[in-house]
């Protein structure tokens, strides 16, 4: 390489929810802890706000709102989903803001969702941020401690 | 080749089942394996392709493969979203 060849992108992904951000490991379900499902971070909330950590569409909210997969114009998709086991809840603690195909600015409210009731009916609200599309990534590199939505950088990731 | 399964998940294809669903497929590292419903035809290796089915409880499924191994990976996939992880 002669340094002018094609520069591989970075892609900040703001924190979409304020709290506290630990490894995915610490999500209580195989699924995710395991990453079956994908590479990423998790969010223990502290406000029940979900924003877009970044300028893209909704590719799908599923339709009992806990979940929804984002996509950025790189073609990066991103999986959060608020909770563990709360697809039981059948949408009750959550409030949608945008709808499948929507197209979203960051910072835009996506979902709110009721921390108090979320607990109350057993289940964790650790959230878990994970990208649904490895095979497009190169690098992931994840922050943990205390977050703020919107404000500071939640994962750095290296497309291929 | 493609064969037809049915949803018995009462909560539908959600998180979990989808992960389930593509690890298996994964599995197949040399077969194409999609998942067809209402019209739309995903890669079962994608969560995403998976969770944007929207499959519930009833819906049949037609799985098909090309490649390697093809009737073991419709199968294989096929029990997956056959059965019930809750």
């Amino acid at each position: 390489m002669f340094g002018f060849g094609k520069k591989k992108k970075t892609i900040s992904i703001t924190a979409p929810i304020t709290g506290k951000a630990v490894a995915l490991e610490q999500v209580p379900d195989p699924a995710f802890a395991q990453k079956i499902i994908g590479d990423g971070i998790a969010i223990e909330p502290e406000q029940g706000v979900l924003i877009a950590p970044f300028d893209g569409q909704v590719i799908h909210l599923i339709d009992t709102y806990h979940s929804l997969v984002l996509g950025h114009e790189s073609g990066l998709e991103l999986l959060i989903h608020i909770g563990v086991n709360t697809v039981s809840l059948q949408g009750k603690p959550f409030k949608p803001h945008v709808k499948t195909g929507d197209k979203v600015k960051k910072g835009q409210t996506l979902i709110e969702f009721d921390i108090s009731q979320i607990k109350e009916a057993g289940l964790p609200v650790i959230t878990p941020v994970i990208v649904a599309n490895g095979d497009v990534v190169a690098e992931l590199k994840a922050n943990t401690g205390s977050v703020t939505a919107n404000s500071n950088e939640l994962m750095e990731i290296v497309l291929k | 080749m493609e064969k037809q399964f049915t949803i018995k998940n009462p909560q539908g294809i959600h998180a979990r089942p989808a992960g389930a669903i593509m690890k298996k497929a994964a599995e197949f590292a040399n077969a194409q394996i999609s998942l067809e419903f209402n019209g739309r035809k995903v890669s079962a290796k994608s969560i995403t392709g998976v969770l944007t089915l929207g499959m519930k409880a009833g819906d049949i499924i037609t799985v098909s493969a090309e490649g390697d191994q093809a009737a073991e990976a419709i199968d294989a996939v096929g029990t997956v979203i056959e059965s019930v992880l809750d």
